[in-house]
C-alpha cells in the first residue's frame, strides 16, 4: 500500500492480536495484487493493456467499478478513474517541476470516463487510455479488512492504512481510541488535532506526501480531469469521518476537488470534517 | 456507455453511502465460493403427528447440479407415509356412532366423542427446477412439479425471474405458476350436500393459477426487509369428497348426515412482510403474514425466529409462531333438520375459527471428520378451535366440539456437497 500499515486490537492475548494482523495483512495484500496499477498481471493491468478490446472482469472488480461510476456521477466527473493518464507528465517529488501545455493537453486525450463503455461485468476501454483504481483501493482495503477481522473477534479494533481508518466499536470499559491528525508540515511527528473516535471510517485527502511547487504554490496530487492540473486553492489537507473508510476517503476527495469550495461542500452533506 | 456526467448534486452523502453499502456488503471471497461448480445432495426425513389423529412420515431426497455459469439444476423425490384418523367433520352424539368409510370400511365412534375416520395414504412427488442467471443482475428460474396419491394428482409448471436494481441494494421478483389437479375419490365421487349415494366415477378437475410479486430491500449493513404480494386463483372440484355435516335436532342430536360440498371457485390473497436482521454473529428473523380469500377465511401469522451461532458450523435457532384465521362464511357446526339446504356446507375444523401456536428450535451442526452439515429441528404446534361456537345447541353445548390438538414435527437434514 506504500504507506505505514497497522492494525490495533484491544484484547490481552497477543495469540489473537497476531492472529488478526495476519488476517487483515492477508487481506491487503490480496487487494494490492489485483488491482495495483503498478503489478503487472492484474486486472488492471488487463485492462489498461486491452487495446481496446472489451474486457470481463469478475464481481469484485466490478463492484469496485460500479463505485468509481458512481463517484464520477456523484462529482459531476470531476472523479475520474481514467485520470492517471496524467500521472504521465505529473511527477509529484516535492520539486518544482511541471509539464508544459502540450503534453498536458496531449495526456487529456486520454482522460474521460465519459469515453468507456461500461456495461457490467464487460469494460470497454480505448486504447491509449488507463483505469487506476488507487483513489479507493486503499479505503477499500481498510474496509474489507476491517470486515474480516470483524468476522473473527468481538475485541475492538482499528485499522489504519496510511492515515485512512476504520474504527471497530468503543473500547473495553467504554474507552474511545484517539485518533491524530498530523500537521500537513511536520507529518508523522506531531498531532494538531486529536480526536475520540468510537466507530467508522476517518480518512484524510491532502498533499502532505506528494506535492510539486510552482510559482511559489504548492500543487498537491490530485489532478482535475478537465484541466489537467492538479486543485487550486483546496485546504492542505480534509479528513472526514463516515460510516466506513470508503465513504469518508470518498468525501474527502470529492471535498478537495472542490478547491477552496471544500469546506462548503462538506457544510452542505452535514457530515462531521477537520479542514487543515 | 457510461453517460454524461450529472449536473452536481449538492447533497451526495446518501448516494454515497448506498454505493458503498452495495460495494462492501457482498463478502469478496464469498463470491468467489458461489461461482464455485459442484453437486449438492440434501436428505431430509419429516416426522409429523397429531395427537391420536394423522401421522406423516415424509423422506425427501434432493439433488442439486451447480454449472460453473452459475446456472443449477436440482430435482427432488418425496414419499409421504400418511397413516392415523382425521375428524369427519361429524358432530359427537350421547351414543354410539357407526359410518361407513368411503372403502366400505364401519366406523364406530364413542359417545360424546368427535367422529373419526382412519385412512391410509402415500403420496410421491417429483418436482425439478432450472435456474439460469442471465447477466449479472437477472434470474431466471423454470420448473415442473408432479404428484400422485390414491385418489389425488397434481401436474403443475412455476416461472420466477429476479432482478437487482438500484445498485443491488433491491431485489425485485415475480412470477406464476398453474397446477391441473384431478380429484378421484375411492368409490366415486358423492354429490354435495347429499346423504352420499348418489355418486358419479369420472375424475373432477381442479385447476390452481398463481402469481406472485416481491421486493425485498437492504436498509443497511445489517438490516434486509421485504414484501411479497400473492393471488391464488382454484376453480373446479374443491370438495372434501370425505367430509360430513351432520342434520341435528332442536336438541342438538345428530339424526342423519350430508356430504360436504364446497364453492367451485377460490382466490386467495396473501401478504407476507419479512425482516433480517444481522447482529454481530446471530440473526433474528420476522415475519407477518396476512390472507384473506373469497370464502372469507382470514388469518394473520406471526413468526419469530432467532439464530445462535455457537461456533462457524454449529448454531441454534429457536422459533416462535402464532397463527390464527377465521371460520369460511359456508363453515358450520351442523344443519339443522327442517331448514331448508344452505348452497355450500362444512364442518371441516380446518375452515373453522382455529388457532396456534408453535414453539420449535433448530440446531445445526457438522462432525469434524465427516464431510457435511446436519440440521435438526424439532416443533411442538397446540391447535385449538371454538369449543362451544354460537351455533352448537342442545345437547352439543355440552361437549368440547374443539378439544385442543398438540402437534409435533421432527425434521432431520442433511446436506453433503461434492
Amino acid at each position: 500500500m506504500a504507506s505505514p500499515c497497522s492494525v490495533l486490537v484491544d484484547t490481552d492475548e497477543r495469540d489473537e492480536a497476531e492472529a488478526l494482523l495476519a488476517i487483515a495483512e492477508m487481506e491487503v495484500r490480496r487487494i494490492e495484487e489485483k488491482f495495483s496499477r503498478y503489478r503487472r498481471g492484474n486486472v488492471v493491468d488487463g485492462i489498461n493493456r486491452s487495446d481496446g478490446v472489451p474486457v470481463e472482469v469478475d464481481p469484485e472488480t466490478a463492484l469496485l467499478i460500479e463505485y468509481a461510476a458512481a463517484c464520477y456521477r456523484m462529482s459531476g466527473g470531476m472523479f475520474d478513474i481514467t485520470s492517471g493518464a496524467l500521472r504521465r507528465v505529473w511527477k509529484f517529488d516535492g520539486s518544482s517541476r511541471v509539464p508544459g501545455p502540450t503534453a498536458v493537453r496531449e495526456c487529456l486525450r486520454h482522460v474521460g470516463w465519459q469515453r468507456v463503455e461500461w456495461t457490467n461485468p464487460v469494460l470497454t476501454l480505448p486504447r491509449g487510455m488507463e483505469i487506476d483504481l488507487g483513489g479507493i483501493g486503499k479505503e477499500y482495503a481498510v474496509d474489507r479488512a476491517a470486515a474480516r477481522i470483524s468476522e473473527r473477534t468481538r475485541s475492538s479494533f482499528v485499522v489504519n492504512f496510511g492515515g485512512d481508518l476504520y474504527v471497530s466499536g468503543t473500547r473495553r470499559g467504554g474507552r474511545t481510541w484517539g485518533v491524530g491528525i498530523d500537521d500537513p508540515d511536520r507529518a508523522g511527528e506531531s498531532a494538531l488535532i486529536r480526536l475520540d473516535v468510537t466507530s467508522g471510517g476517518i480518512a484524510t485527502s491532502g498533499d502532505a506526501r506528494r506535492f510539486v511547487t510552482w510559482r511559489g504554490k504548492r500543487l498537491g496530487h490530485i489532478l482535475n480531469p478537465r484541466t489537467g492540473w492538479p486543485i487550486e486553492g483546496a485546504p492542505r489537507s480534509v479528513t472526514v469521518a463516515g460510516p466506513t473508510c470508503i465513504e469518508a476517503g470518498t468525501l474527502s476527495t470529492l471535498a478537495y476537488l472542490q478547491g477552496s469550495g471544500a469546506r462548503s461542500y462538506l457544510e452542505q452533506q452535514a457530515v462531521q470534517f477537520w479542514i487543515v | 456507455m457510461a453517460g454524461p456526467p450529472e449536473k452536481r448534486p449538492t447533497v451526495v452523502r446518501d448516494a454515497l453511502h448506498t454505493a458503498a453499502l452495495a460495494l462492501l456488503l457482498v463478502p469478496a471471497t464469498v463470491q468467489a465460493a458461489d461461482s464455485e461448480a459442484g453437486d449438492k445432495i440434501d436428505l431430509t426425513w419429516l416426522q409429523y403427528g397429531e395427537q391420536s389423529r394423522t401421522r406423516i412420515a415424509e423422506p425427501v431426497v434432493r439433488f442439486t447440479h451447480l454449472m460453473p455459469d452459475g446456472q443449477s439444476f436440482s430435482a427432488q423425490l418425496g414419499i409421504d407415509i400418511i397413516t392415523g384418523a382425521s375428524p369427519t367433520g361429524a358432530l359427537p352424539s350421547g351414543q354410539v356412532q357407526t359410518h361407513t368409510t368411503p372403502s366400505g370400511r364401519v366406523v364406530t365412534s364413542p359417545p360424546g366423542q368427535i367422529p373419526t375416520a382412519p385412512f391410509q395414504d402415500h403420496r410421491l412427488s417429483l418436482d425439478a427446477d432450472w435456474k439460469r442467471p442471465l447477466g449479472r443482475l437477472v434470474i431466471t428460474t423454470l420448473g415442473g412439479h408432479v404428484s400422485r396419491e390414491k385418489d389425488y394428482q397434481s401436474l403443475g409448471a412455476n416461472g420466477e425471474v429476479s432482478v437487482d436494481v438500484w445498485h443491488r441494494m433491491m431485489t425485485l421478483t415475480a412470477g406464476g405458476s398453474i397446477n391441473h389437479d384431478s380429484v378421484f375419490p375411492v368409490g366415486g365421487t358423492p354429490a354435495g350436500l347429499s346423504d352420499g349415494t348418489i355418486l358419479h366415477s369420472s375424475a373432477n378437475a381442479k385447476r390452481v393459477g398463481n402469481i406472485f410479486f416481491g421486493a425485498s430491500r437492504i436498509l443497511s449493513r445489517k438490516w434486509m426487509a421485504g414484501v411479497t404480494g400473492s393471488r391464488t386463483f382454484e376453480s373446479g372440484y374443491l370438495t372434501e369428497p370425505y367430509k360430513l355435516v351432520s342434520v341435528m335436532n332442536d336438541n342438538g342430536q345428530p339424526i342423519s348426515e350430508l356430504t360436504d360440498k364446497r364453492p367451485s371457485i377460490r382466490n386467495r390473497t396473501s401478504l407476507l412482510f419479512s425482516s433480517v436482521y444481522h447482529l454481530t454473529d446471530d440473526v433474528l428473523y420476522n415475519s407477518y403474514r396476512y390472507y384473506t380469500d373469497s370464502w372469507k377465511v382470514r388469518s394473520h401469522t406471526l413468526e419469530i425466529r432467532y439464530r445462535h451461532q455457537l461456533d462457524t458450523d454449529t448454531y441454534i435457532e429457536p422459533l416462535l409462531r402464532f397463527y390464527t384465521q377465521s371460520a369460511a362464511s359456508f363453515y358450520t357446526v351442523g344443519l339443522h333438520d327442517g331448514a331448508p339446504l344452505p348452497d355450500f356446507a362444512s364442518s371441516d375444523y380446518r375452515l373453522g375459527r382455529l388457532q396456534t401456536i408453535t414453539l420449535g428450535a433448530t440446531y445445526g451442526f457438522a462432525f469434524d471428520d465427516n464431510p457435511g452439515n446436519w440440521v435438526v429441528r424439532a416443533e411442538y404446534i397446540r391447535q385449538a378451535g371454538d369449543s362451544s361456537p354460537p351455533g352448537a345447541v342442545g345437547i352439543q353445548r355440552g361437549f368440547d366440539l374443539a378439544p385442543p390438538v398438540n402437534i409435533y414435527a421432527i425434521v432431520v437434514g442433511y446436506t453433503f456437497k461434492y
